[in-house]
């Protein structure tokens, strides 16, 4: 392909002005006529048996048109292993259990009638940390399996395990050993957007959901076995997803609240909505989970690393949610985060009575990081080496498989890391400012950028539908939710056929109009979609140009003639006649016209005028278009249990590496500038591309230093944005440095990777780690809050 | 959720809708309406606005004091030139929520609302700052260290209203100091502490001391002051008085900090205050 004149190109994102002039419309704004409201009554205890359940109370408020239980509506079960259920009967399991719901005809008289369902318990003791669920003889959280066999203990039934080379030779090989466990604290996702939907069925029984999804497809699959529970086999769920106010992982599975909606709709024949509020988003949606991990590591006199050995233990919840599957990609990092022969990666995934966690950003990564790269600091002051030789010394490289069987194609590990380095004046300054309380810190990342498969097939389909007046349809079945996918699909999709960015129009994601996409997630969105979007484009393009070899001369003689009638028109000094072919031919910005030829009006034929010509072919036979394209990645399906799988078609490496003052008083701590440098294969735009950047720092420093959801056995105590503490402008306000590596990978789209994700991935031990340089204290435990700090100061001091 | 919005036009007018009961008085609304919102007080029967009453507007230096009406917005204070002679109160407003906040929450609303982390409190408090109250039994004046009785409780009234608070222009030489932690900014505090002190030849005086978040009111640190005055400023003193400091408060642990924390900042607070007398960073 010639130069690009858009892909590269800092350029305006098609949703921006809509955005910020208030235009568009989120699941908050959207009402369907005849629309009621749905509301949810929810546990009241950690762990009960239900007794009884008396609706009586809310059926008599004025207004409300249906209250349904689990006992007066067939049993639909949900979740990623079948263990919960849109309405709890029997037993309650989580605060947030669903044991009734109502649909009114506005939302106070839905909720107010909610409030009156009676509900009689018989309260269970209940697990709330990982000791007291692993215990042995501990309450069991289910009691049988999804199957309705007995349970004897309180592990969710996944396993993801990796073991290679030669543990034991490792260590023997080890001059220095360090050893050291790490903590993360339940997060909340915070999207602006809170959660809802809106569900209606046509009078066959075909649901229509809008959803607040990332997973449309994978969503009509669950709704569509849902319909079965509802003795509607056969019968379809068209979901359609809205403009989505932030997804980052709430979307990956499908909700109570959404099957929820589905039966008061079935139940009423009206469609019913639910939106939670922002309490209600905190109290009854899923945030990321709280983890454990054991990492021990070494290397020899070198400084080259000679084993790893990580054990993790994830706080599931009372549920499991696609989230419960995050060690899946913690494997990346553990196995191929440097070079490191001899791992050993265990998981435990447990059931509590907290409440259950769903996937988040990053998806395991930052937890797994964050050990890692606080170890590895640990293991470069035993060796005696500076922080960044000790992982230069150990970086990737391209071309290497790692110990999971990833295959490493293109790899800027190393420039991200000297790049950062750089960016700090990090030999002149680290462990130079102790004095000022002044440290450095950094970190490096490693995360799939190439899609990440963990279903059967990990692609996108894109259908290209032309109009008769140049514009582009997109049909794709990925979800923007804010990150400028439909940025990047227009800007490959002009460079691709030869149009301008305008001319291309993403439509909105509808399971009837789009084909196939697994979803958006594993930072695969622009990746896939644009690698769709390239082979579409080009299958479109060759058609055109076919279509040119009839349409050019035809429409380029009728201009000619029509320009001969002015006086003074001179012939253009080019055989055009001669080129007519589609080799010849150049489709670009929205002009057809032939390789070479003087840039002349009367031989150019404009895009939306070559395509009526088609159309409306004047000796009848005229035809539309429209191109589907399906990318599926050259990636495997890992084997879990094994710890081995190429699954992505290319990893994104990175660096961060921060400045920060701690108070020794008080024990705070402030960045006082931070540098990004990540390897993106290629940038599309660069304003999405360091928005997706800016994002990511900006959650990864609340992870580093603020956020925590705090729970109390089971109960949330901080439901809302007054006691859960996310950074503002102001803890923002220090001076950010964007590297951006281009490796330029041969399996991108232009040679992009995904850029999802990485950004908050190694944020928190580059923080960390910069503590340790300024006050020598190591916290281990997220997020790093200035009582700890001061806490391990005054030990510190004491010893 | 909706309210009968009533807007006397006059103090006496007001004091009499007050005196029915049933109602509740709103100036900037900023603590009333959340607070209503989140269910965290009985709905009224009304609100009373006293936002724009005259006999609450208005800042006035009468000479030996300034007095500042109870409905006068953050924002109108903080561009008011007497800001310049109270920096410890400039410095607590400043941090006050956002601009939007400060446009219309008023520094009656504040201390009425008693919030025991009020950040405007403790430099009130340390500059012996009084309030001015109207009710059905008339006018009186009170010193505040009187009135706050507990978290969101006072020695109103019912029926009575604020008018105006009364803050005596801190002689010459003294020196005023606040000092605050939250969480992030745009946050309630969880330490703050104030201090207003004299230093001639490296010897306190005329010592006052004031923490918020600490207790169930903001407090003075009456055992600190007592101490501290007369002493000279050398470190065993800051440390000892640190200690004394850590000792006159009652802390909580709530989602903000722990006890233990708040105990040490109350410390570390009094002694950057102190030392901050000498040209040290506060
Ligand atoms: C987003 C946000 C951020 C905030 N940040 C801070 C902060 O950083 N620091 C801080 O200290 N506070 C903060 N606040 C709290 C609040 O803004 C202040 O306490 C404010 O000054 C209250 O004033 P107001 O005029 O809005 O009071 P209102 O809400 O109108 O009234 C508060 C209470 O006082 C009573 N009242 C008001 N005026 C009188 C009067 N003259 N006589 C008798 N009773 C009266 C009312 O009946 C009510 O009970 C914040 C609030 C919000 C919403």
């Amino acid at each position: 392909m010639s130069n690009p004149h858009f892909v590269g190109v800092e350029t305006a994102r098609p949703d921006a002005a809509d955005k910020v002039s208030g235009r568009t419309q989120y699941i908050h704004d959207l009402a369907v006529p005849g629309m009621l409201w749905g509301a949810i009554r929810f546990s009241d205890h950690a762990h009960a048996r239900i007794k009884h359940v008396d609706t009586s109370a809310a059926e008599k408020l004025p207004g409300v048109e249906a209250v349904i239980t689990g006992y007066n509506t067939p049993e639909v079960r949900i979740g990623f292993v079948r263990d919960n259920f849109a309405l709890k009967r029997d037993k309650v399991r989580q605060f947030r259990d669903e044991i009734a719901a109502v649909a009114a005809r506005d939302p106070e008289t839905a909720r107010a009638a909610a409030a009156l369902v009676r509900v009689e318990y018989e309260p269970l003791p209940g697990v709330f940390s990982l000791q007291e669920a692993l215990a042995p003889g501990a309450v069991l959280v289910h009691e049988t399996d999804a199957k309705g066999r007995p349970r004897k203990d309180n592990l969710v039934p996944v396993r993801f395990a990796h073991h290679s080379g030669d543990l034991e030779a490792g260590k023997r090989a080890s001059k220095h050993i360090v050893e050291g466990e790490y903590r993360v604290p339940l997060i909340q996702q915070s999207c602006m957007g809170t959660a809802g939907c809106i569900a209606s069925f046509d009078t066959r029984g075909n649901l229509t959901l809008i959803a607040k999804t990332q997973i449309p497809f994978l969503a009509q699959k669950d709704f569509n076995r849902a319909l079965g529970a509802l003795g509607l086999e056969g019968r379809n769920t068209r979901v359609v997803v809205p403009a989505l106010g932030g997804g980052f992982g709430t979307g990956l599975d499908t909700h109570a609240y959404e099957y929820i909606a589905m039966l008061l709709a079935w139940r009423t024949g009206r469609p019913v909505k639910i939106l939670y509020n922002r309490e209600e988003e905190f109290a009854y949606l899923s945030p990321r989970q709280s983890a454990t991990a054991r990492i021990r590591q070494g290397c020899d006199a070198n400084g080259k690393l000679t084993f790893r050995e990580i054990e993790v233990t994830q706080d599931n919840g009372a549920y499991t949610s696609w989230g419960a599957t995050f060690p899946s990609v913690m494997l990346v990092p553990a196995t191929s985060l440097y070079r490191v022969q001899n791992i050993s990666f265990e998981s435990k995934i447990v059931y509590t009575n907290n409440t259950y966690c769903q996937a988040m950003r990053g998806y395991g990564n930052p937890e797994i990081t964050w050990p890692i790269e606080s170890s590895m600091d640990e293991l470069a002051e035993l060796a005696g080496l500076d922080p960044v030789e000790m992982r230069l010394l150990n970086s990737n490289q391209p071309g290497e498989t790692t110990p999971m069987g990833l295959k490493i194609t293109t790899c800027g590990l190393q420039e991200c890391l000297e790049r950062t380095a750089a960016g700090l004046n990090w030999k002149e300054n680290r462990g130079k400012r102790r004095n000022v309380k002044r440290g450095f810190g950094l970190a490096g990342l490693i995360n799939v950028a190439g899609g990440g498969k963990i279903y059967r097939s990990d692609g996108s389909g894109i259908i290209l539908k032309p109009d008769d007046y140049g514009n582009v349809n997109v049909s794709y079945g990925g979800v923007e939710m804010g990150q400028g996918l439909h940025s990047v699909l227009a800007l490959t999709i002009a460079d691709t056929l030869g149009v301008r960015p305008e001319q291309v129009i993403v439509n909105q994601t509808d399971t009837s109009t789009c084909p196939w996409d697994v979803g958006t997630h594993a930072s695969r969105g622009a990746f896939m979609a644009c690698n769709a979007a390239v082979m579409a484009a080009r299958k479109l393009k060759a058609r055109l140009l076919e279509w040119a070899e009839e349409i050019f001369p035809v429409e380029v003689e009728e201009a000619l003639a029509k320009a001969r009638k002015h006086p003074g028109f001179k012939e253009p000094d080019f055989d055009w006649r001669g080129n007519c072919r589609p080799g010849c031919f150049e489709l670009s910005d929205g002009i057809l016209t032939i390789k070479g030829a003087p840039a002349v009006p009367e031989l150019q034929v404009d895009f939306a005028r070559l395509l009526r010509a088609i159309h409306f072919r004047r000796q009848g036979g005229g035809t539309t278009f429209a191109e589907e394209a399906f990318y599926e990645p050259p990636t495997e399906l890992p084997d879990w249990e094994k710890g081995i799988g190429n699954m992505s078609a290319t990893y994104a490496f990175g660096a961060q590496g921060v400045e920060v003052e701690v108070d020794e008083d008080t024990g705070e701590v402030k960045i006082l500038r931070l540098v990004a440098a990540h390897d993106v294969g290629r940038v599309l735009n660069p304003q999405t591309l360091k928005g997706q950047i800016y994002g990511g720092l900006a959650q990864g420093i609340g992870y580093a230093l603020y956020e925590e959801v705090l729970t109390d056995k089971g109960r949330i105590l901080n439901p809302g944005f007054t006691d859960y503490k996310l950074p503002t402008a102001v803890e923002m306000g220090f001076p950010i440095d964007v590297q951006l590596v281009q490796t330029n990978d041969p399996e991108g789209p232009f040679g992009a990777k995904g850029v999802g994700e990485p950004g908050l991935v190694p944020t928190a031990p580059a923080i960390a780690n910069a503590v340790y340089d300024a006050v020598g204290v190591r916290i281990r435990e997220l997020p790093i809050t200035p009582e700890k700090v001061l806490k391990a100061l005054q030990e510190k001091r004491r010893r | 959720m909706g309210y009968d919005y009533i807007r006397p036009a006059s103090l006496e007018q007001a004091l009499s809708l007050a005196a029915q009961g049933e109602s509740a008085l709103i100036a900037g609304g900023t603590d009333l309406l959340v607070a209503l919102h989140k269910k965290k007080r009985p709905a009224p029967g009304r609100l009373i606005s006293i936002r724009s009453l005259p006999e609450l507007a208005g800042i006035r230096d009468e000479g030996a004091r300034l007095r500042i009406g109870a409905a006068v917005p953050l924002a109108d204070l903080l561009a008011h030139p007497a800001q310049a002679r109270l920096p410890a109160l400039a410095k607590a407003l400043g941090v006050m929520g956002s601009r939007q906040i400060r446009n219309v929450a008023t520094l009656g609303g504040t201390l009425c609302n008693a919030s025991p982390g009020a950040d405007a409190a403790p430099p009130l408090l340390a500059l012996g700052a009084g309030v001015e109250l109207a009710g059905p039994a008339g006018r009186r004046t009170l010193d505040l260290a009187e009135f706050f009785r507990g978290p969101g409780r006072t020695a109103l009234q019912p029926g009575e209203i604020m008018t105006a608070v009364l803050v005596p222009w801190p002689g010459a030489g003294t020196q005023s100091h606040f000092l605050r932690r939250s969480r992030v900014a745009m946050d309630i505090a969880t330490v703050s502490l104030a201090a207003c002190f004299g230093l001639t030849n490296n010897r306190l005086s005329g010592v006052r001391l004031a923490a918020g978040a600490v207790a169930p009111v903001p407090l003075r640190l009456r055992a600190t002051e007592t101490f501290l005055e007369g002493k000279a400023l050398t470190d065993e003193t800051l440390a000892e008085a640190a200690k004394l400091a850590r000792a006159d408060v009652a802390p909580i642990s709530d989602l903000r900090g722990t006890a233990w924390y708040r105990r040490e900042l109350v410390g570390v607070f009094l002694a950057r205050a102190l030392r901050a007398g000498n040209g040290g960073k506060p």
